[in-house]
């Protein structure tokens, strides 16, 4: 392998005086300025509230939901496996028998409490049942009081899924 | 006509702090909008009253709300009272000063009365200016001292040591200056500019001097502690440099005082390289010996800047929805341009079909010098934010090296060179 040679630069009386390096630089940016000035729509900024971003794709990690079986009812069996692996503690689930006969227990309370999630996705891979889910591509979630963000079993099973599940 | 008096000595006073002070907000305003644009960002435009959101320029008014109501809080470790409180002054007034002796137009005749349109009639011209601007610097120390604070103190002794060394050049480059115009009165040398240098350049001191232009221009964004020069702030090193300790109004003189000294610096730089208030090709006695044509240009060209304006506000403050605030806001635009257009017309047209005093045509003149050199102003701050985000921060001993090695002895140069200029070939 031959030695590559790197050219030093500064050297030069053009470069030594640096007023036409400053200049080049001030014409670089004036161009940005002049372009974003004459059609703002150049800015590739998303103005946020009114427009949402495009990019959240299915497998980002939003907020949770809770999935249904083929009749709407929960698919959930409450057998505590997203709390026993949930990082966090922030899954409170309480038991109750299920009576309609299609299974055996189902949550009576499924609580999630939004400030103490990690949004590990740890849930979502513990549970044995794909009963919990965090597909909805809910990103934002704002509240005026912090018992607000503990989201409940209705608000969970109440969130849908971003996309259409692929077939 | 003791009102005459009174009325144009507020005039000019009110003008000139618009200048100085009002400058302030537009420039925070322009610095933010100007930065989000050349690195490809929006800048803020969100901030509002009642929906009118003038592109942004409501924001500078609620961060000065903001630091007007903020706690005025003092760390318990300041021992120096009295300095700590009373450096923000030095640097906001003595930046707020030396506007006062920039002429923003010719001397004005109302009757047989002459007015100097200067904030403060005084013609101690460009000492003033050098006075302020080094008294300016003691506030950086002295704040940065009096905050008891290493970082603070490294901030202001950066200032001081900077200054000294630039303030040397900057003088330097002012004597080859005043060779050529032979005054130190700021407005003689504007209306030495005025006239024509082989008949077809504007005799601008950019092309008189364009060496002492560009030694001034340089020392004059070291003085103001701006970009690439502002290392006593330089927040990668020194947190906050001099101003790390204050917080609310404290910290918010600092910053409007940075603002103002540099509009006072442009103000310097206009009225010493880029022919002050003279429109180019057309000094004050040819402006009032065609006036009629002058008036008869702005007919048309207002309508037409309007119509522009109208146009770029349909492409770039529009929304899809057609009662956004937004557009609502456009739509108020719109029509505030057409009053505006027809007064401004209706007012020069009366002023033409009824013919012009003496006194009417100075005070048009003077008007029109005054709205040139607000024209100008902008456009040096403008450049004065361009550089800023162009170019990164020097480092502390490249500054002291261009400094002392290469600013210096070239001001020197200049001078020998001018001076043997001016003695061989005659004023």
């Amino acid at each position: 392998m031959g030695i590559k040679v790197v050219p030093r630069h500064g050297k030069s009386f053009k470069e030594k005086i640096y007023l036409p390096a400053i200049f080049g630089g001030l014409k670089v940016t004036f161009k940005h300025f002049f372009t974003n000035l004459k059609d703002t729509s150049n800015i590739k900024t998303i103005q946020y509230p009114e427009v949402m971003p495009k990019d959240i794709t299915p497998r980002y990690r939003g907020i949770h939901r809770l999935t249904k079986r083929e009749d709407g009812s929960i698919r959930c069996v409450a057998c505590f496996m997203c709390a026993t692996a949930c990082p966090a503690d922030c899954i409170f689930i309480e038991a109750t028998e299920r009576l309609d006969g299609i299974d055996e227990k189902m949550p009576k309370r499924f609580d999630i409490d939004l400030l103490e999630c990690v949004f590990c996705g740890g849930c979502v891979e513990a549970c044995p049942c794909d009963a919990i889910r965090m597909d909805t591509g809910i990103f934002a979630f704002v509240q005026d009081e912090r018992k607000k963000f503990v989201i409940n079993k209705e608000q969970l099973l109440a969130n849908e899924a971003m996309k259409e599940e692929e077939k | 006509m003791n009102l005459v008096l009174v009325s144009v000595v507020i005039f000019n006073i009110v003008v000139s702090l618009l200048f100085s002070l009002g400058a302030a907000p537009i420039l925070v305003w322009m610095e933010r909008r100007v930065a989000g644009f050349i690195q490809d960002r929006l800048g803020p435009n969100r901030c509002n009253i009642g929906g009118f959101r003038l592109g942004g320029l409501i924001q500078s008014f609620a961060d000065m709300l903001k630091l007007v109501f903020k706690e005025d809080y003092r760390p318990k470790s300041v021992k120096e009272k009295l300095f700590f409180s009373f450096s923000p002054v030095i640097v906001f007034v003595c930046a707020y000063l030396t506007f006062m002796v920039i002429p923003f137009a010719d001397d004005l005749i109302i009757g047989n009365q002459i007015f100097m349109m200067q904030g403060l009639p005084i013609d101690f011209g460009i000492l003033w200016f050098l006075a302020f601007a080094g008294l300016s610097v003691y506030g950086i120390i002295v704040g940065g001292w009096a905050s008891n604070n290493k970082y603070s103190l490294l901030g202001g002794l950066r200032a001081a040591a900077q200054v000294i060394s630039y303030e040397a050049a900057m003088g330097l480059s002012l004597i080859s200056i005043l060779i050529v115009y032979g005054t130190i009165h700021l407005g003689e040398m504007v209306r030495i500019q005025g006239e024509l240098l082989f008949g077809f350049i504007p005799a601008w001191g950019i092309v008189m001097q364009p060496v002492a232009a560009i030694l001034f221009i340089i020392t004059a964004f070291a003085e103001t502690n701006r970009a690439p020069f502002d290392i006593a702030e330089g927040e990668s090193e020194l947190v906050g440099g001099f101003h790390t300790e204050y917080s609310a109004m404290r910290f918010g003189l600092f910053f409007v005082g940075e603002y103002v000294a540099m509009s006072a610096s442009s103000a310097l730089i206009i009225t010493l390289f880029l022919g002050g208030y003279q429109i180019p090709w057309l000094n004050t006695e040819a402006l009032k010996n065609n006036l009629f044509w002058v008036i008869c240009c702005l007919m048309v060209l207002a309508p037409l800047m309007s119509v522009v304006f109208a146009r770029w506000i349909d492409k770039n403050n529009a929304w899809p929805e057609e009662n956004d605030k937004r557009n609502v806001e456009a739509r108020w635009l719109k029509r505030a341009l057409v009053v505006i257009n027809i007064v401004l017309l209706s007012i020069l047209g009366t002023l033409l079909l009824l013919g012009m005093s003496s006194d009417a045509v100075n005070i048009t003149v003077a008007l029109l010098q005054i709205v040139t050199f607000a024209l100008k102003l902008l456009f040096v701050n403008f450049f004065f934010i361009w550089v800023r985000w162009t170019l990164p921060r020097f480092r502390y001993d490249h500054l002291q090296d261009l400094g002392w090695k290469i600013l210096l002895p070239l001001a020197i140069a200049n001078i020998f060179f001018t001076g043997i200029f001016v003695v061989v070939f005659g004023a």
